[in-house]
């Protein structure tokens, strides 16, 4: 109890200190991302001071469950079905090709280096290779978004950019969780029959979407807007974040407690209640007050579980993130000439989304976080340096391609709003 | 209401549904803390907005719901699993007793100074006297007692009577942010309860000495144990001066991130507790009062921030503290158990409305303080806990009978409170 207190103690207080240190470089040098919390991770965790030793690291993990619950509920609730059907159909399929393609490169080539290269049978290799893939299709949209108000973001593509970014999340979210859930991996316990691959998707879904959907009816008049005058009085929103937080927890442990993923599980509780609910606005704000500290913890917890992958599969590590290079540039030329129509032409894309962001650290930690993931250790690793490489170029790079320059100290980056893209 | 109930029922009916799907982890973290978490949380809030709906307090729906889970009720909040969910009791505590502190004001104080003393005077001398004399005509009736006569017996009955005299700062606080009173009554009752929380310990350190001594458990570990406890006593006001200069310094140069600063401090000032020996509550309490009144800064933004998280904060506490109370011990004893509530509320009306008069304080204050004096919580159930672990079996029968007493009057306790704050006009919610 003390250890772990210490533990949070140790790892609140690394978050204020890299906010403070980094804020200054972020303000200086426009870095938009993570990286910093994940090397101070590092630094705490068992592989390096040893602050936070394996049982801390351990004691943290429900802690972290739930952090990744928070992020999946705040990335469901930005996929508003209503705002999708209003995108351009030649955005979309730009999005979806650039998306896919890149999907499909990085988990055909991964598959091929863990099968071939490290000698893990086809089945064994196919999940680590998956999450991988979902890792590499994961962008970060918030670098995106971080130049909304400088040239890049007047640049006549840059709502084009914005809509791959969102696809590529989304896919990267749903393509983990389903495999999860169809790969899965837990021993179910007693002598009850395992469920097929089928039956645990549609477990998964199914936990998902009926969280959301009972959450919906929890929020009663919240939900469907009735509840004006209680809001009002300010009870409301204090009410709001009591019934979120439960909802979250209570999603994301029964998807940590059947071995699926509580990422996706939430995420999908998220669609439901961001769709659904008529007060979505405040439950996004409920979801970003805490959004930022939660997504930056994380990566510090992330850190703080990373264990070397073994010799045999470090140069897998390396080669990841020229895998995902490649699937990014690739997956960036057919998306972007995917299009007949000439504004939506963009071969340069994948230059574009570059950057990692958290949520691919976020799909490796709830990978690594699985029992009996197979090579758990070299997706979080392979993750961990994608992000400090990835999130030191990516949004310099972003804004070179699309000609607004590198950010200056007149002009900070916001990093806070939407900090768990 | 309904509605809610429905959403909790198929909640956990589906979480009895999955349980034959739940997979062997084989690196030790076991999720159910976090279900059974969620489902308190839910459970409180539900039940805290349908006590309001009949104008009693949110506090006890939220005890209700802890209770209605917890050992005694559906066995869904069990102790095995409510234990891990200690440190998020320690953060609400911590952050409730920052609140606290911050909320006396030194300027009050003052001005009040003569009735806070008065009460608080009154309530312990007729408290301990009165509860001190039922104890030792009812001896034959408590079960740790029993084969005790003379001083020994005399000592075990003045500690129980000291720990009965506990008040509860978190009650008062939440009820003062529930109703949003503001008047003498909530005031004083507020410089009550956190002067009190000070004196009382030292009380029962000196009662926990004579125990010992009488008991022939060595007057030299009598004395040891009186001396550890009033050190743990200086180390928390040490302690917090310590985090009142850090978090000054915080407000001062940072001004950031202050719900996570606050959080923070929480947990470093909770491991140290543990590791130093101090109590949690106290230092908070003494820090949240230091940034208030003594530092050179503006202490509102750490007062305002933690008000917004006040709500879901006592959601938490008090969901857990009703998963801890022991009803079935409150069946067993019933006769013991509602005689010296009562006998305790009585004293606490007469000693505290008289030393009220006696100190010249407004009517109201008079006529309402000593509502805000019955609720028991944390502190009660902590003093129990250190009888229970140091005295034995009869430290453990003791500790059951005062943990039951605490199930009443943290119940009656805010009731009352709340009827007076809107009696007198000071509720303005």
């Amino acid at each position: 109890m003390a250890a772990l207190l210490a533990a949070l103690a140790i790892l609140a207080g690394g978050y204020l200190l890299a906010y403070l240190v980094f804020d200054r470089l972020r303000r200086s040098f426009g870095y938009v991302g993570g990286a910093e919390y994940v090397l101070l991770g590092l630094f705490l965790g068992p592989a390096g001071s040893g602050l936070l030793d394996r049982d801390a690291v351990r004691d943290l993990a429900p802690v972290a469950a739930v952090a990744l619950g928070w992020i999946g509920v705040f990335l469901g609730t930005r996929l508003r079905l209503r705002e999708w059907f209003a995108i351009p159909p030649g955005q979309l399929a730009v999005g979806w090709a650039e998306a896919g393609t890149t999907c499909g490169v990085a988990a055909g080539a991964l598959w091929l280096m863990l099968h071939h290269g490290l000698g893990l049978d086809g089945r064994a290799a196919l999940l680590p290779s998956l999450a991988l893939a979902a890792v590499a299709v994961a962008g970060a949209p918030h670098a995106i978004d971080a130049l909304a108000g400088r040239q890049a973001g007047r640049h006549p593509q840059w709502p084009l950019v914005r809509v791959v970014s969102s696809v590529d999340a989304f896919l990267a979210i749903v393509v983990y969780g389903i495999t999860m859930a169809a790969l899965h991996i837990g021993v179910v316990q007693g002598d009850t029959r395992p469920p097929t691959a089928t039956e645990w998707v549609v477990i998964n879904v199914a936990v998902g979407l009926g969280s959301g959907l009972l959450f919906h009816l929890f929020l009663g008049p919240a939900a469907t807007g009735l509840e004006h005058e209680v809001e009002a009085e300010g009870h409301g929103d204090a009410r709001l974040f009591i019934a979120l937080a439960g909802a979250i927890v209570i999603a994301g442990g029964t998807a940590f407690w059947l071995g699926l993923s509580p990422l996706f599980t939430t995420f999908l509780v998220g669609v439901v209640l961001g769709n659904s609910a008529q007060v979505h606005e405040q439950i996004v704000k409920h979801l970003l007050r805490v959004a930022q500290p939660v997504y930056l913890v994380l990566l510090i917890f992330a850190g703080a579980a990373w264990r070397p992958p073994g010799w045999e599969a470090l140069w897998l590590v390396f080669a990841f993130v020229g895998v995902r290079l490649i699937a990014r540039l690739i997956g960036g030329r057919v998306g972007g000439t995917a299009s007949d129509e000439p504004e939506f032409h963009a071969p340069w894309l994948g230059r574009a989304l570059l950057t990692q962001g958290g949520l691919g650290v976020a799909i490796a930690l709830d990978y690594a976080q699985t029992p009996g993931a197979p090579s758990g250790s070299l997706v979080l690793s392979a993750s961990l340096l994608s992000i400090l490489l990835f999130d030191w170029i990516g949004a310099r790079e972003t804004a070179v391609v699309l000609g607004g320059g590198a950010p200056t100290s007149e002009s900070p980056v916001p990093t806070g709003a939407s900090g768990a893209g | 209401m309904i509605r809610r109930a429905v959403v909790l029922l198929l909640v956990l009916g589906g979480s009895l549904l999955l349980e034959p799907l739940r997979v062997f982890r084989g690196d030790g973290v076991s999720p159910a803390p976090l279900l059974v978490f969620g489902v308190l949380l839910l459970a409180a809030d539900t039940m805290g907005e349908l006590f309001h709906d009949f104008r009693l307090p949110k506090v006890v729906g939220y005890l209700a719901a802890g209770a209605l889970l917890g050992p005694s009720g559906l066995e869904v909040a069990v102790p095995v699993l409510t234990a891990d969910l200690a440190l998020i009791k320690d953060l609400a505590i911590g952050l409730i007793g920052l609140m606290a502190g911050a909320e006396l004001r030194l300027g009050e104080v003052r001005a009040r100074w003569r009735a806070i003393t008065g009460i608080l005077l009154g309530q312990l001398v007729i408290g301990v006297v009165a509860l001190t004399g039922a104890g030792l005509l009812a001896a034959a009736h408590l079960p740790f007692t029993v084969g005790l006569s003379g001083l020994a017996l005399f000592a075990v009955v003045l500690l129980f009577a000291c720990i009965l005299t506990v008040n509860s700062p978190m009650v008062t606080i939440a009820m003062l942010k529930e109703t949003g009173a503001e008047g003498p009554v909530a005031r004083t009752v507020l410089g009550v309860v956190l002067v009190a929380d000070v004196l009382v310990v030292l009380l029962f350190t000196l009662a926990f000495a004579l125990v010992q001594g009488a008991l022939g458990q060595g007057e030299a570990e009598g004395i040891g144990v009186a001396f550890t406890l009033l050190r743990e006593v200086g180390a928390s006001i040490f302690a917090g001066g310590m985090v009142a200069l850090i978090v000054s310094l915080w407000l001062r140069f940072v001004k950031i991130e202050l719900v996570l600063f606050a959080v923070i401090v929480v947990f470093v000032t909770a491991a140290m507790a543990g590791a130093l020996h101090f109590e949690l509550l106290l230092s908070l309490l003494v820090a949240g009062f230091l940034v208030e009144n003594v530092a050179p800064v503006r202490a509102e933004p750490l007062v305002h921030t933690l008000q917004t998280v006040a709500e879901p904060v006592f959601v938490i506490f008090f969901a857990l503290a009703g998963a801890e109370l022991h009803l079935h011990e409150v069946v067993a004893l019933w006769p013991v158990v509602l005689g010296f509530a009562v006998i305790r509320g009585v004293a606490i009306w007469f000693g505290a409305s008289r030393g009220a008069r006696l100190a010249g304080a407004e009517p109201a204050v008079v006529r309402y303080a000593w509502t805000g004096l019955i609720s028991q919580a944390g502190v009660a159930f902590g003093l129990a806990a250190v009888v229970a672990a140091q005295l034995g079996e009869r430290g453990q029968a003791l500790q059951a009978v005062i943990v039951a007493i605490i199930a009443v009057n943290q119940t009656v306790g805010p009731i009352l409170f709340k009827r007076a704050l809107v009696g007198t006009g000071e509720a303005t919610r």
